[in-house]
């Protein structure tokens, strides 16, 4: 039987996400409006194995705060269709600044998979980069292409249509150490908040500490909101108890 | 000093982000952290934008964003 499935595709603006998007769908795409916005929402399909992939790309963005509408309709998109899988193409000419979403992309616990683009551009700046090894470092699938030569088409489109049906996929279990005098803060932020049962069922809950700690006002009103609805719950439950933690 | 001070050229080293807001988390997103090193590829008074080099790769910003960055140069 044919299954579907749904990966986003991300990256930072200008690392090719769009050739890599045309690559892997061909003429198969149409474009729609992220609800509310107008900013524009390109939409692909590509059949593999019998089964239905469909790419969404996302908004070109440096990061995932929700400072700019970009960044916004990303996030908002990834948080709340929740895809199979995350596509994150990576400009291997210019890898450090790249990095700095695949890691964001990485504390959101999405399933991840990076396709390390421009691999022309950064071997002939004599940038060697080893794939595997970076792979092994983000526990993640690394795929090297060339976005405009269709170079790496083929191994991405078999590596994402493996992360999609593996039933065990998962996102990396690297954790982002931000030292000791964060962490401290981080960790008792974090067992506060994955006692929220029904935030920490759709958000991890490190993510949102993190998140809140950079004071961003999304994540602020949707722990506020939480938090006032677990309230407004209990004090209207009879026994004045649900199984909702009532802990700070 | 402050980045728009510095002449084509230049390096220095970035000390402070005073600037907040989106611009100032845009430039912490694009790597401008206390400590990085930038050079200074193209700035004429009055004229927008600054050309940068930072982590190898090519930032250009305004002049009132660059009085947001406190750098020492080296
Ligand atoms: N040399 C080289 N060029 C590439 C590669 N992939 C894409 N390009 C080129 O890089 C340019 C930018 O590619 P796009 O696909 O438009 O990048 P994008 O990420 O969609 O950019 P924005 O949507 O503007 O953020 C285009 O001229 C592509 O042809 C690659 O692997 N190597
Ligand atoms: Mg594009």
């Amino acid at each position: 039987m044919s299954r579907a499935f749904t990966v986003a595709v991300a990256g930072q603006p200008n690392c090719g996400k769009s050739t890599l998007f045309n690559t892997l769908t061909g003429a198969r795409q149409f474009v729609a409006n992220y609800p509310g916005v107008t900013v524009e929402k390109r939409i692909g399909l590509f059949a593999h194995k019998g089964d239905r992939i469909t790419l969404v790309d996302l908004p070109g963005t440096y990061s995932l705060t929700s400072y700019s509408l970009e960044e916004r309709v990303a996030r908002d998109f990834l948080l709340d269709e929740s895809p199979d899988l995350v596509l994150n193409i990576v400009d291997a000419s210019n890898l450090e600044r790249n990095l700095y979403l695949t890691f964001q992309l990485v504390e959101m616990e999405f399933p991840l998979i990076v396709a390390l683009n421009m691999m022309d551009i950064a071997n002939g700046r004599g940038i060697d980069i080893d794939p595997s090894r970076l792979s092994d470092e983000l526990q993640v699938p690394v795929i090297p292409t060339i976005g405009n030569r269709g170079k790496g088409k083929r191994e991405l489109r078999e590596a994402i249509w493996a992360m999609c049906v593996d039933k065990e996929n998962h996102g990396s279990w690297v954790r982002v150490d931000y030292g000791e005098a964060l962490e401290s803060v981080i960790a008792p932020l974090e067992v506060k908040l994955s006692r929220q049962a029904h935030l920490a069922s759709h958000f991890p809950a490190r993510w949102l500490a993190v998140k809140l700690l950079e004071d961003d006002p999304e994540v602020r009103k949707l722990v506020t909101g939480a938090v006032a609805e677990r309230d407004y719950r209990l004090s209207h439950s009879e026994q004045g108890k649900d199984s909702i933690d009532a802990g700070e | 000093m402050t980045l728009d001070e510095l002449r084509v050229g230049q390096e220095a080293r970035i000390v402070d982000i005073t600037l907040s807001g989106a611009i100032g988390q845009r430039l912490l997103d694009m790597g401008f952290v206390e400590g990085t090193c930038v050079k200074i590829v193209r700035n004429a008074p009055l004229i927008d934008p600054i050309d940068l080099l930072v982590r190898g790769y090519h930032v250009s910003i305004r002049h009132a964003e660059a009085k947001g960055v406190e750098v020492e140069p080296l």
